[in-house]
């Protein structure tokens, strides 16, 4: 143990003098198709974040999508039971959301009388880590303080590898508090190697620090630095602030304003014409298809340069012969 | 004698979309262009592979919504409509760019490389799921399955059932597919949490994936970290992933695919072009979309230069030489280390490989070419001939995680997307109650079809891809709208069930536009 706190301390200052390095290297930026620029910034060390610039790639969708707009039925916005949910976002962030039926709150509001009104609606969340929960026993609890409108909400639980529930009720004036539901359990994951090591399976610290370091792909020279990693939230969440709402926010949106003004300028040539519809027509040796009115059109890609373009028509026997041979200079100043 | 094992897994998958209502539906090209650009020609590598007699060992996802379209006789012969607009394109490309050699050098490489495309996919009979059960059948691939709709599984966990269905619908529709059991899943998004193991060995599945934290931060530790599979306590193995050689491949700044020699894959000629010129291959509401005819390199400034696809594949050649040489020291020095011949899990989205990647196939085939004729250091294997090698694993816990950005739940739960759940939860509890209800067999009619229409609905409500959209915060209309039509659905099919009252018309357009699983029943959900 004291070999893997000497070596977490160590990382966390080390990570902490790396956190100044702002610059993030930009993939480069085409401003016409405005998919790149949001795929392109991202944080590197964050796990997962390349995984999801390639996923992202898959659903190549174009910048103005006009689809019919057709009116869809909104899902309803209540299913009539009391129900609290509760789900884990990450080794310390859970996320609940919950139905409180109107009734529910008449019936409250008619039995407790004013003492309703002095009431706060709270979150109650309850550390039920190994223990059978039966709603006295948690090792403690800590209330959140919600509002009447809200019915989603995310917890900094601050504990990975523990077991949480959570009661949606009322705190009264006197502290005493009323159940309306309680959630299911849910379990945090650690966010570092466990403590637990079996007999059998024995590994020195310092060999599992070094196998650790290289599981997350840090080569065998630095093990260390995967602990620092894991240790904070850095490599999980990107920033070291436990960041509150704004930790919610993905990070594709977070796409720094810059001036992108620009502007690109091409040639094409088009050369078109008409003949006999029988006849038979080469343009620069090449022969060519006519349309069945004998009329054809050609585009191409105009470089800088001479092109010289001859353009031969032959009738149908073989007998008249025209050509004729546009020349085209082009350059850009 | 070998040193080490390297076991190189492809998630392919794409979600189920399919649209018969619409002539045309932009989000169809999903699958056309990751037929064109990645499936064809990974199986175009296999049979050159094949063809020299190189032995290979490649582990494969085939998601079922994948193979649901891959064998759908619709989009099929979309896919056709569409691979012959290329090629009509590619020819008026090569005519376009004659006087730039150096372009019109790519528009024949373009048109070459969409003829091929046409004649593998006719080769198979339109039926690309064929071709990989050719490699599967010959010892080359191992094919596994994943969630029924790749649904995220630790955000199903509040109602287990729906865990089962998404388990359970898959092991048939892959059976079904291969005329085999599956061996293996790969967990939607490497999502795992612990206890979901005892449905995947209740399936008959006997290993999984998870990110390499899922096996690190397990419990107890584990002695060889994710060098080697650990056993859950239902007997299921899990195999964690190596992140230095993924790093290799995936990353866009440190790895391969960001050399500046390789195609870009942002400038396609369907934004580039004059809008008369390119009007009738992109959207015919005049969107312009990508083509997949990309004339550039990754260069490395704001000025691109064109792409020479000769560079490119001495790169994918050099670049597979230095991966090789990077898992042969890795494995030398864990060999030591451990004691042990190690396993190194390098696991990749499919799509990465010539969708994003465009060199990706060509360098995959060299490496497999590479690791057959140049070294002995490393052998390839699939999760079960290691597991038959090496059956004494140490049995851990894994922790909870995912691959997905930071490594947890959050891509698929945040602002974005977070209502969606009390919607997919309350349908999961409401398919259970409806498959307790009606659990006899006598069931049958009208309505044992709107039943096996609920949950089909239930399950296409589920796939992960929607939440990650919205996830990303970008284009989200179609992946809220999906989410919406197929949780109304399944919610008026409850109301219809329960009140006794389908509407068989109704019933009969639904089952029409959502076609997937055929055989699919509804008593799994339970």
């Amino acid at each position: 143990m004291a070999i893997l706190r000497k070596i977490k301390e160590k990382l966390i200052s080390l990570v902490a003098g790396k956190k100044k390095e702002p610059k993030l290297k930009k993939i480069s930026a085409l401003p016409r198709t405005k998919v790149k620029e949001e795929a392109g910034e991202f944080k590197k060390e964050v796990l997962g974040t390349q995984e999801t610039t390639v996923e992202k790639a898959k659903f190549s969708t174009p910048v103005t999508v006009k689809t019919a707009p057709r009116i869809l039925q909104e899902l309803p916005s209540r299913y009539g039971q009391n129900r609290i949910v509760l789900q884990v976002r990450d080794p310390w962030w859970l996320h609940t959301y919950w139905e409180i039926t109107p009734d529910t709150l008449e019936n409250l509001k008619h039995k407790l009388g004013s003492a309703f009104q002095a009431a706060k609606i709270i979150l109650r969340v309850y550390d039920v880590s190994s223990i059978n929960f039966d709603g006295t026993n948690a090792h403690r609890f800590f209330d959140v303080e919600i509002n009447y409108g809200a019915n989603s909400w995310y917890i900094d639980t601050q504990g990975p590898g523990r077991s949480w529930c959570v009661d949606i009720g009322l705190r009264l004036a006197s502290g005493e508090f009323i159940l309306i539901a309680r959630s299911n359990i849910v379990h945090t994951p650690l966010d570092s190697p466990s403590w637990i090591t079996d007999e059998e399976w024995m590994i020195p610290e310092d060999m599992f620090a070094r196998l650790y370091g290289m599981g997350f792909g840090f080569g065998k020279s630095s093990p260390a630095k995967a602990w620092q990693q894991a240790m904070r939230r850095a490599l999980f969440s990107g920033t070291l602030s436990s960041g509150g709402l704004a930790s919610m926010a993905s990070p594709v949106k977070r796409v720094q304003k810059e001036r992108k003004f620009w502007m690109v300028v091409n040639t094409e040539l088009i050369l078109y014409g008409a003949t006999e519809p029988d006849a038979k027509v080469t343009v620069q040796g090449n022969a060519i298809k006519l349309k069945p009115d004998g009329t054809f059109s050609l585009r191409f890609a105009l470089p800088d340069g001479k092109q010289v373009i001859p353009v031969k028509g032959t009738s149908a026997d073989s007998i008249d012969t025209i050509t004729i041979t546009p020349v085209v200079n082009k350059e850009t100043k | 004698m070998s040193k080490g094992y390297l076991c190189i897994v492809l998630h392919s998958h794409l979600p189920f979309v399919r649209h018969p209502e619409h002539e045309n539906f932009l989000e169809e090209d999903w699958l056309y262009e990751a037929i064109t650009e990645t499936y064809i020609p990974l199986i175009n590598a296999f049979e050159s592979l094949s063809n020299d007699k190189v032995g290979f060992r490649i582990t494969m996802s085939l998601t079922p919504t994948l193979i649901s379209m891959l064998s759908d006789s619709l989009l099929q012969e979309r896919y056709l409509k569409h691979i012959n607009r290329l090629i009509e394109l590619a020819h008026k490309e090569v005519e376009r760019t004659r006087w730039q050699p150096e372009f019109n050098a790519l528009a024949n490489m373009y048109l070459d490389s969409f003829c091929r495309s046409r004649d593998t996919f006719e080769r198979y009979q339109c039926n690309l799921v064929q071709a990989f059960k050719r490699f599967q059948d010959s010892g080359n691939l191992e094919i596994i399955t994943c969630g029924a709709t790749h649904g995220f599984f630790p955000l199903m966990d509040v109602c287990r059932d729906s865990v089962k269905a998404q388990i359970k619908v898959a092991v048939s529709h892959y059976e079904k597919a291969f005329g085999r059991k599956p061996q293996g899943i790969w967990l939607p998004e490497c999502g795992f949490q612990p206890g979901h193991d005892e449905i995947l060995k209740e399936a008959g599945i006997r290993y999984f994936f998870s990110d390499a934290h899922g096996v690190l931060h397990g419990s107890p530790r584990p002695k060889y970290g994710v060098f080697a599979p650990v056993y859950c306590k239902s007997g299921v193995a899990c195999f964690g992933r190596d992140l230095e050689s993924s790093k290799q491949v995936w990353s866009s700044i440190e790895g391969y695919p960001g050399d500046y020699v390789y195609r870009e894959f942002y400038r396609d000629i369907g934004f580039d072009l004059d809008f008369d010129y390119i009007k009738p291959y992109i959207h015919p509401d005049g969107i312009r979309i990508s083509t997949g005819i990309k004339y550039y390199r990754i260069t490395g400034s704001e000025n691109k230069q064109p792409y020479n696809c000769h560079w490119a594949r001495e790169k994918a050649a050099e670049h597979a030489g230095n991966f090789l040489f990077n898992r042969e020291k890795q494995v030398e020095y864990l060999y030591d280390f451990m004691q042990k011949k190690p396993l190194i899990i390098s696991p990749y989205d499919a799509e990465l490989y010539g969708h994003w990647w465009y060199e990706g196939p060509m360098w995959l085939e060299f490496l497999m070419r590479k690791i057959y004729f140049d070294q002995k250091t490393i052998r390839m294997v699939t999760p079960s001939e290691y597991l038959s090698e090496n059956p004494r694993n140490q049995v851990v816990t894994p922790s909870a995680s995912s691959w997905g950005w930071k490594g947890y739940n959050e891509m698929w739960l945040q602002g974005t997307n977070d209502w969606i759940y009390r919607h997919l939860h309350q349908a999961s509890f409401r398919m259970t109650e409806l498959a307790k209800d009606f659990s006899r067999s006598s069931v049958n009619g009208l309505l044992q079809r709107a039943l096996n229409q609920a949950l089909r609905e239930l399950l296409l409500a589920q796939s992960s891809d929607w939440a990650f959209i919205m996830g990303t915060g970008t284009h989200i209309e179609y992946a809220v709208r999906r989410t919406k039509e197929h949780l109304l659905r399944f919610n008026s099919l409850y109301e219809q069930i329960k009140s006794n009252s389908v509407d068989e018309n109704w019933l009969a357009d639904i089952e029409y536009k959502d076609n997937i699983f055929p055989d699919i029943d509804y008593r799994v959900h339970q």
